[in-house]
């Protein structure tokens, strides 16, 4: 974890994990939370599947380098920058959380990823603010955070399902 | 390095339940902060906003007054625990300091030039919900 | 295990009752039109409808002011004829409607005396006598021509539909209140007021009619739902001439100086977010302040039924009309006769 080298392997690895996290990222344009939260730019946050795997797998300096790379090439893909600032704040704010979550080590990947859920939200709601310049939209942060209960709960369970199926594969070198 | 020592603990317990507590708790918390309704236990406020903007948020009992800018003109508010008034304004309508005192929940004074206005909140008052006129 | 998850689960479902428990209040202050402006609404989508209605009235203000050079109204007084907006068109129409229908007591085509009088400006002046007689002839709705969204002025002409353009807004509030999820409001533009629904309490609007004579009282409390209310008096907006004379803001069309009138105020209430009722209600209300009270109850008397209205006289009585009955409430120690018209 304190030292992936930048072999090729790796370096192809958070590749194929950034166009994962890319898919994701269009995957969950398909359920608006902005039906239920009527803020442009919100994000269910099923990414963060991709960077508590890179977190856990490869250590915290490629799962930032992938987030950067996501949000970049998310935005510019979008064609929006206020875009950027939503996935941006949102990834970021998770990262950070998590990291902190990780070293308590008697968190299972669960708790892991509802820290890293609501603090996705919670980076959002940040952007939010930021855009529109209105703490009214203050307001919706409660339904976020339920929201990211459940977004939590998924992205832990798929992390889970990732990592009992490469229990006996090493990625990084 | 052959099993990554890295790798989490793949099963829910007690400490997962404590963060999702924490997390609900936390939306139940800025739920209650956001939707509950502001104090007010009674007690008449003075509210200014200026551009748009809410600038200040007293208790009439604790108010002084105060000179709020905006839009070029300034405004000289003053009180006297009783009630509020426009003192002194360089607006050209000069509507405001004509409005004189309002000492009940619900009236307010508006500088249209300046785009200021100082309104009386109220807890459960008896007044209108809206002036005409 | 699973005890966690419904024990979560009961959780969030805790966390959306609170959420969902008490209907929302947003409300919402503009300053458009020449006027401040403040809309409420209660339920859901609330916020979303006032940011709507908010939009709604800049774009209007855009069309109908006639102080804005690129609107439709600017550009008919400045060219003289001008392709309208199907939206100002309508309007127009009606407002020509009122004309014939008040008698001329309401009329657009006072513009050129209200720009000579610098009503709107900060600062109005008393004109000669000769200014105004030279333009008197300017005045009167023979001079407008509309056919569909086409129209054109006499030589010298020019509308103001300042008149009804914030009864025409609240046509337009009203229309996107109603079409929306939310279970009351209100919009209160400058003396146009039309309430929806029902109060966060599920009561009607408690809505009070200003005292013309203390800014600190109410001449009444009207307690209405699906209503217009709009108030017409000199109150509102004065000037004081160098000889000390009180000039007001509503100039009567047949003398070409501010309106003497035996009334301090005029709010006329009419009902239905539907047709148009915000418009004229506002047009109404122009128009039987600068009749005064004789004619003002003939008025009525011919279309009874149809509207409402409270009368503020400058002797101090508050006429009212008799459907208002079981919604009037009178101040206590105004210092007023109230009195309820007979039909």
């Amino acid at each position: 974890m304190t030292g992936m080298k930048w072999t090729t392997k790796n370096l192809a690895l958070c590749a194929v994990l950034t166009a994962l996290a890319l898919g994701l990222s269009t995957l969950e344009n398909l359920f608006p939370v902005s039906l239920v939260v009527p803020l442009p730019g919100v994000k269910l946050g099923l990414t963060n599947i991709v960077t508590v795997f890179a977190l856990y797998e490869l250590g915290a300096v490629p799962a930032l380098v992938i987030l950067f790379a996501r949000c970049g090439l998310g935005s510019l893909f979008a064609g929006n920058v206020s875009a950027l600032l939503f996935s941006m704040l949102g990834g970021l704010c998770a990262m950070l959380v998590m990291i902190g979550l990780k070293h308590c080590r008697k968190l299972s990947i669960y708790g892991v990823s509802i820290g890293g859920a609501a603090a996705h939200n919670i980076g959002q709601m940040a952007a939010a603010i930021i855009t529109l310049g209105n703490t009214m939209v203050l307001g919706y942060l409660p339904f976020l955070l339920a929201v990211s209960l459940l977004t939590g709960t998924l992205t832990g369970f798929v992390a889970a399902l990732l990592f009992r199926a490469m229990a006996h594969v090493t990625l990084s070198h | 390095m052959s099993t990554n020592p890295s790798r989490p603990e793949l099963k829910w317990n007690r400490y997962d339940v404590i963060v999702a507590a924490l997390v609900a708790l936390l939306a139940v918390a800025v739920a209650l902060w956001f939707y509950l309704p502001k104090v007010r236990s009674g007690e008449t406020t003075v509210v200014i906003s200026a551009g748009g903007q809410e600038t200040e948020r007293v208790r009439l009992s604790d108010f002084s007054g105060t000179t709020v800018t905006c839009n070029g003109y300034t405004l000289q508010i003053d009180a006297d625990g009783d009630g509020v008034w426009v003192s002194h304004s360089d607006c050209p309508t000069q509507d405001c300091v004509h409005t004189g005192h309002i000492t009940r929940a619900g009236q307010s004074i508006v500088c249209l030039p300046a785009q200021i206005i100082i309104h009386l909140e109220g807890a459960a008052n008896d007044g209108p919900d809206v002036i005409v006129g | 295990m699973k005890r966690w998850i419904c024990l979560l689960l009961a959780a969030v479902l805790a966390l959306s009752l609170t959420a969902c428990g008490a209907p929302k209040t947003e409300a919402l202050d503009i300053f458009a039109m020449d006027t401040y402006m403040s809309l409420v609404a209660v339920g859901d989508g609330a916020f979303d409808v006032l940011q709507r209605s908010s939009n709604e009235i800049n774009t209007l203000e855009q069309k109908l002011s006639r102080t804005i050079a690129t609107s439709d109204v600017a550009q008919l007084n400045a060219n003289g004829s001008t392709v309208l907006d199907e939206g100002t068109a309508e309007l127009l129409r009606r407002a020509l409607r009122y004309s014939e229908e008040t008698g001329g007591a309401f009329d657009v085509t006072i513009a050129p005396l209200v720009e000579l009088w610098g009503i709107t400006t900060d600062h109005p002046r008393v004109p000669a006598r000769e200014e105004i007689d030279a333009l008197l002839p300017l005045v009167g709705t023979e001079h407008v021509h509309a056919a569909g969204t086409e129209a054109s002025l006499d030589e010298g002409c020019a509308i103001d539909l300042g008149g009804i353009a914030k009864g025409y807004a609240s046509d337009c509030v009203a229309a996107l209140f109603a079409a929306s999820g939310i279970t009351g409001g209100f919009a209160s533009l400058g003396g146009n007021v039309y309430v929806h629904g029902d109060t966060a309490d599920g009561q009607p609007w408690k809505v009070a009619i200003q005292d013309p004579q203390k800014t600190d009282a109410f001449a009444c409390t009207l307690h209405l739902s699906d209503a217009f209310v709009v108030t017409s008096g000199g109150y509102q907006r004065n000037f004081t001439g160098p000889d000390g004379t009180v000039y007001q803001h509503i100039i009567d069309p047949a003398t070409g100086y501010p309106a003497v009138s035996d009334l301090l105020s005029v709010s006329v209430i009419t009902y239905g977010a539907a047709d148009g009722q915000g418009t004229r209600a506002d047009a109404y209300s122009t128009a039987l302040y600068v009749m005064g009270e004789e004619a003002a109850v003939d008025f009525w008397r011919a279309r009874q039924a149809s509207f409402d209205m409270v009368l503020v006289t400058e002797d101090g009585r508050v006429l009212y009309t008799p459907g208002l009955k079981d919604c009037f409430d009178e101040t206590e120690g105004s210092g007023y006769v109230y009195q309820p018209l007979a039909a």
